[in-house]
């Protein structure tokens, strides 16, 4: 019954998703499904194939086997133009804005609205451009051009243009990374927000474990390519294996530390030489 | 040492392969690039949600190369006239002049010329603002709200160019013939009349029309070059630089390919249907 219900619940599904750059293999054979209006943070090292993971969710990369659904429907083969109608139903923040810098603000919020609906009226775009605004904290900024923004504040301008179609998922690359704690708290206050007040699914991937721990429903790890460990945070903390603790406390593994020893005496040897 | 060799001879071999399939794929995705862009021009035009975009490139492209090139229109028929002058006044026959500078004018220098400075001012910006939308994600963005990239950052691009380089070449050809005739008949004194009048009788409207025919193909060429190497550039600034060096290059290459083989079908197509002007 309870299987049952869960698969009433998913929005997404991944199913043995593998992808290979070259001889390369990023995603080996991962299978996830993703419950509607939860949000699930996909943590990991550095170059572990996160990014490349929700890049396949909006299905802007294509898998090199697998499969990924959509409200049960395969779009992993579907064409771009196909896809188009997909992707309007989901909001994707890119790590660093990806904002049009030719495009004010408002220019860049209105941007998915003329695209895929009829509105032209000038007062209903204004309005839509307000509150989207208003929701991620930057009403009066609808002039500005990104280049005068902060990072921050890039950040929130992106979040409000990814839920100006109403999406019913959010992916997100990164919405921490390279602001600080405060900034970061407030993008993390506003991903539990569009998930609470807009009941928005949300696949946040990041390495912040703070960021994780504060808005993640489920938390899902990856390490080679491969899903290591899934579950909620009490799960983290409990777990024995010993990356995932190493990630949790931000420490290095002694195999790292020893190579980085090895340099140093190497640079020190070099010196006196 | 013979299991040395072979191995150095395998790896030549295996080398010299994956360049051959490397250049195989560049080649094939250019080609799908530019069937994606031709298709999704064609569409755009048909699209009034696209004209803006359209009206916009056109601006940034056609109206602000204006003055660019009419200086390289005017400099190439100022310099025709200075060069070829005691050449011909050498044989007594400097009242030709005009159809000398004019004829290079309309039919080659001008369209090639302001083609080439057209593959320098426009493709340099073309490539290096896709390019930076590249990097930063940008173009990524567009597609992953659902619009085709191609369609709404390649067609108008595209559609711009192709229109409005002949047009430029008009101007470039305007202010040759302009930039000839100061020379000619203000600075070398040649009878203005005689200079006008040997013009008219040499230049025909099958040069002016070619000249002008070969801008859309230039268009076309420039549009689709910078646009490919904007699109596929690799990472960080230096990606980006090298993308805009071998769009000029690429552009320039093209060019002056496309110029070869449009003087060679022009002139078949004029002398297959130059006795039937006579008969007209």
């Amino acid at each position: 019954m309870e299987n049952k219900i869960e698969h009433n619940n998913e929005i997404i599904a991944l199913k043995g998703l593998t992808k290979r750059f070259g001889k390369n293999i990023v995603l080996n054979d991962i299978s996830l499904t993703f419950e509607k209006g939860k949000t699930t943070v996909i943590i990991g090292p550095s170059g572990c194939g996160k990014t490349v993971l929700i890049k396949h969710i909006i299905v802007l990369l294509r898998p090199s086997s697998g499969e990924v659904y959509f409200h049960n429907q395969r779009i992993d083969n579907l064409d771009e133009k196909e896809l188009g109608s997909v992707r309007a139903q989901m909001g994707f923040l890119f790590q660093g804005g990806a904002l049009f810098d030719s495009f004010t603000v408002s220019e860049n919020i209105l941007f998915p609205v003329r695209q895929h609906t009829e509105i032209r009226d000038r007062k209903k775009l204004d309005e839509i451009v307000k509150t989207k605004l208003s929701t991620v904290g930057m009403d009066g900024f609808q002039d500005y051009y990104p280049a005068k923004l902060s990072g921050g504040q890039k950040k929130r301008v992106a979040l409000a243009r990814a839920i100006a179609l109403n999406p019913e998922v959010i992916l997100y690359d990164e919405p921490t990374t390279g602001l600080d704690p405060i900034r970061a708290d407030i993008i993390n206050e506003l991903i539990l927000k569009t998930q609470k007040e807009l009941g928005i699914t949300s696949i946040v991937v990041t390495h912040d474990m703070n960021s994780a721990s504060k808005i993640g429903d489920r938390i899902v790890m990856l390490h080679n390519g491969k899903v290591l460990l899934e579950g909620d945070t009490d799960t983290f903390e409990k777990s024995t294996i010993p990356v995932v603790q190493q990630f949790i406390k931000g420490e290095v593994s002694e195999k790292d530390l020893q190579s980085l020893q090895i340099s140093f005496e190497d640079i020190k040897i070099s010196e006196t030489q | 040492m013979a299991e040395l060799k072979r191995q150095k001879n395998g790896a030549m071999v295996e080398s010299l392969g994956a360049e051959v399939i490397r250049a195989v794929n560049n080649c094939g995705r250019f080609a799908r690039f530019q069937v994606s862009s031709a298709v999704a021009s064609a569409a755009a035009c048909l699209r009034p949600m696209t004209y803006p975009l359209i009206w916009n490139q056109m601006l940034a492209i056609g109206v602000r190369s204006v003055p660019v090139v009419m200086i390289t229109g005017a400099f190439v028929g100022m310099v025709l006239a200075i060069q070829a002058y005691d050449q011909l006044a050498g044989m007594g026959i400097e009242e030709h002049l005009g159809v000398l500078i004019n004829l290079s004018v309309v039919k080659e220098l001008g369209p090639v010329l302001a083609a080439v400075m057209l593959a320098g001012r426009v493709g340099g910006a073309l490539t290096a603002e896709l390019g930076t939308m590249n990097v930063t994600e940008q173009i990524l963005a567009v597609r992953s709200m659902g619009t085709d990239p191609i369609r709404y950052l390649v067609a108008p691009r595209l559609i711009a160019c192709l229109f409005l380089t002949p047009f430029l070449i008009v101007y470039a050809d305007f202010l040759g013939i302009i930039g000839g005739y100061i020379i000619s008949v203000m600075h070398f004194g040649i009878n203005s009349r005689a200079y006008w009048s040997f013009s008219a009788s040499g230049v025909e409207m099958w040069d002016i029309t070619i000249g002008i025919v070969k801008g859309f193909f230039f268009g076309a060429a420039i549009a689709g070059v910078s646009c490919y190497k904007g699109f596929h550039c690799k990472e960080g600034a230096q990606g980006v630089g090298q993308a805009c060096t071998e769009a000029f290059v690429g552009s320039f290459i093209l060019i002056l390919a496309i110029d070869f083989v449009l003087a060679v079908i022009s002139k078949a197509v004029y002398a297959t249907f130059w006795p039937l002007k006579i008969l007209l």
